[in-house]
């Protein structure tokens, strides 16, 4: 299992385009990833669960990786994050 | 799945390749341009092995095959079809030159005026009550200060419109040709430059100065105030010479060489040529209409009833107060009044019938108070806004206009003065009311019959068949309910999701569905649920349907950055919502104001757990219409 955090530095959180972009990317992998916020969890290939932790500019969200290719999910979806929110 | 079987079939029964005009595809769908509709059997098309769905929208058949496989389809489509590969530009062109000059000409008056519309409805409603009030006053029937300060200034207002009208028409229609619009708004300036003799003033005064064109003939120094065909030939005139110079003038001098040498040649052309060649026709019709009512037994008037609101398309309409006064001195009375009045009348009854027929609210918007105007006598609203637009309740109106026209002939109905048409003439017809009101009553009953029963219907741009166009009329949105079928949230125009103008939802990476140019700014649940997700800024909602559907409904293109300016919401995450419930309100025109695309995609985010998302055929839905349909996996 691979973890990691992320502060969104886009202002306007996690809405329906990188919410979309998230969840497709997400699917690129054979791995379970799941976010975290706040209590609130959601599976990274499902948008509406994502979109429905209301994510904002400023939160910090927790990122779990679990599955055979995690090591390399785990570097991508950072990356993506980074590149993206 | 064979391809190559899969073009043959849709070859074949399109009708076969003569019956092909242009081919072309985009991601989803291979769209062409077909020569004979009715040869096609939509049905069997339909039934294809591969072919998903199949509409028609603006002009083209649409096929829709599905990504990846649609160009496969289309090689060998083309090559059994024995056509060169067009582009999507190429097929919308042969799309738009279809139908013949009259219907295009048409087209055209249409895109010309629908855009000035809300200009001459709001002038001509304002004029007609003040040309009422007027005419009262001038009769001693009610007392108002015409010199009034309040008087002068509403009606300087309710005629700027009409008095500049073909500025407005120069600015649209170059626009709709393709040149500069500003250009265009010049060119009408100069039409109408207050250095020339008003056109209203020659009926009375004359014709003030002319001079001769080498020798051959005159032109007359007369603006042409309330004029329609002259600007729209301008125009047309300029916007190609304009189009034609940007081409081969150098882009270094094109910006002040083009506009100027346009003008120039456009201006002169008009004021020396189509202008002067345009009153010549319009003293034939003169000549013409006056000989035409002398025919007896109401027959002449009968054909001049027909034909006057097409006089007042060609704008020949303000010379006939020429006649009035004419037959005024000559007789006591006019008997060109009445036709003129039952002819206007009927077009109002005309227009009333597609107010009350339509179920759409932007054509009720316009034409309610275009046929009230109408009843006022001013019926450039009605004719230009919607019965032309509409074609037939124009030539119903028309007929109208004969059958009032002929019945005033016939009772010998004269009218003692000249001014205003329409309800209020009945005060020139205080000698003969009931006459006068049984004849545009008629006239007006004929045209609202007739176009009630055979002149306008709503247009479903694209049913599938007869059969669920019919069954669509007298649907009960609380009737119908399937768990696979997506409702429509908003009512408005529907476009495939491949055609939104952003790349995320264009290429399905929120999930599938279809998207709505909306009609009205409100948001309504299409099934019962529960909403998973609204966003701050309330621009899009996400809901968890009962039947496990996750629908995220997004309103316009980067909306987010309105950071929630021009939305309410009406629920908050983790409601409840029944079918039918609103969700969101927008407003509509500030979205749009503020440069966002309002077009609104629907979508089906967890779209893996279905085999197949079907878009619906019709090309606009109401709220509750069937969008969508899943087949699942």
């Amino acid at each position: 299992m691979k973890t990691f955090a992320y502060t969104i530095k886009d202002e306007v959180g996690i809405h329906a385009r990188p919410a979309g972009l998230l969840a497709k990317k997400a699917k690129e992998f054979e791995s379970v990833i799941t976010l975290e916020k706040g209590g609130k969890t959601a599976v990274a290939t499902k948008l509406m669960a994502i979109m429905g932790m209301g994510v904002k500019c400023g939160d910090t969200v927790n990122v779990t990786v679990e599955g055979a290719d995690e090591e390399k999910a785990a570097a991508e979806m950072e990356a993506f994050f980074n590149a993206n929110l | 799945m064979d391809y190559r079987q899969c073009a043959a079939e849709i070859l074949c029964e399109l009708g076969g390749k003569e019956n092909l005009i242009s081919a072309a595809h985009c991601a989803t769908r291979l769209r062409l341009v077909i020569a004979d509709n009715g040869k096609v059997n939509k049905g069997n098309l339909e039934n294809i092995d591969g072919v998903k769905g199949v509409f028609e929208a603006s002009g083209q058949l649409q096929i829709i095959i599905g990504t990846g496989t649609v160009n496969k389809v289309y090689d060998e489509f083309i090559a059994l079809a024995g056509i060169s590969a067009a582009s999507k530009d190429e097929v919308k062109q042969a799309a738009a030159a279809k139908g013949n000059i009259f219907q295009r000409v048409i087209k055209t008056l249409g895109d010309v005026f629908v855009p000035i519309i809300p200009a001459i409805v709001a002038g001509g409603l304002i004029m007609g009550i003040m040309e009422a009030l007027n005419f009262m006053a001038n009769r001693g029937i009610i007392s108002i200060n015409q010199s009034g300060y309040l008087f002068q200034i509403i009606n300087m207002l309710s005629n700027a419109a009409f008095t500049f009208l073909p500025i407005l028409i120069g600015y649209s229609a170059t626009k709709v040709f393709g040149g500069n619009p500003y250009l265009g708004a010049v060119l009408a300036m100069f039409l109408i430059h207050p250095n020339l003799q008003n056109a209203y003033t020659v009926s009375t005064e004359g014709v003030a100065q002319s001079f001769s064109i080498f020798g051959l003939y005159d032109v007359n120094m007369v603006g042409y105030q309330g004029h329609v065909i002259p600007i729209i030939m301008a125009s047309l005139i300029l916007a190609t010479v304009e189009k034609k110079l940007h081409k081969v003038v150098p882009e270094i001098i094109d910006l002040f060489v083009t506009p100027l040498v346009s003008l120039l040649v456009s201006g002169l052309l008009t004021f020396t040529f189509i202008g002067p060649l345009f009153v010549a026709i319009e003293n034939g019709v003169l000549w013409f209409v006056q000989w035409l009512i002398t025919i007896p037994f109401g027959i002449g008037s009968f054909v001049m009833g027909g034909i006057y609101s097409t006089t007042v398309v060609g704008g020949v309409h303000h010379m006939y107060t020429v006649i009035d006064m004419g037959q005024i001195a000559q007789y006591g009375f006019t008997y060109w009044l009445p036709i003129a009045s039952a002819a206007n009348v009927a077009q109002g009854g005309a227009c009333l019938a597609v107010a009350i027929k339509s179920k759409k609210a932007k054509v009720k918007s316009v034409a309610f108070p275009s046929a009230l105007s109408c009843m006022l006598g001013i019926t450039e609203p009605a004719i230009f806004g919607v019965n032309i637009r509409f074609v037939k309740p124009f030539i119903f109106g028309s007929i109208g206009g004969a059958v009032g026209a002929c019945l005033a002939s016939i009772m010998h109905l004269g009218a003692s003065a000249t001014g205003v048409t329409g309800l209020f003439a009945v005060l020139l017809h205080l000698h003969a009311p009931i006459k006068y009101i049984i004849v545009i009553g008629t006239a007006a009953a004929v045209a609202f019959v007739l176009t009630w029963f055979f002149g306008y219907k709503d247009k479903e741009d694209a049913p599938a068949d007869s059969k669920s166009t019919a069954s669509k009329e007298i649907v009960v949105p609380e009737k119908e309910y399937n768990n696979d079928t997506v409702y429509a949230p908003l009512e408005g125009k529907v476009v495939a999701l491949t055609d939104v103008p952003d790349a995320t939802f264009a290429e399905g990476v929120l999930g599938l569905g279809a998207a709505i140019e909306p009609a009205v700014g409100e948001v309504i649940a299409p099934a019962d649920g529960e909403i998973s997700s609204i966003f701050d800024t309330h621009h899009a909602v996400g809901l968890t349907l009962d039947n496990g559907m996750e629908l995220l409904i997004h309103v316009g293109i980067n909306t987010v950055a309105l950071n929630g300016e021009g939305f309410t919401a009406h629920v908050s995450e983790g409601d409840r919502v029944k079918r039918g419930q609103p969700l969101i309100s927008f407003d509509k025109d500030f979205i749009t104001s503020k440069g966002y695309p309002i077009i609104t995609p629907v979508i089906i985010s967890n779209a893996d757990d279905y085999k197949e998302i079907k878009t619906t055929t019709s090309a606009e839905v109401r709220r509750l219409d069937e969008l969508l349909k899943v087949e699942r996996g």
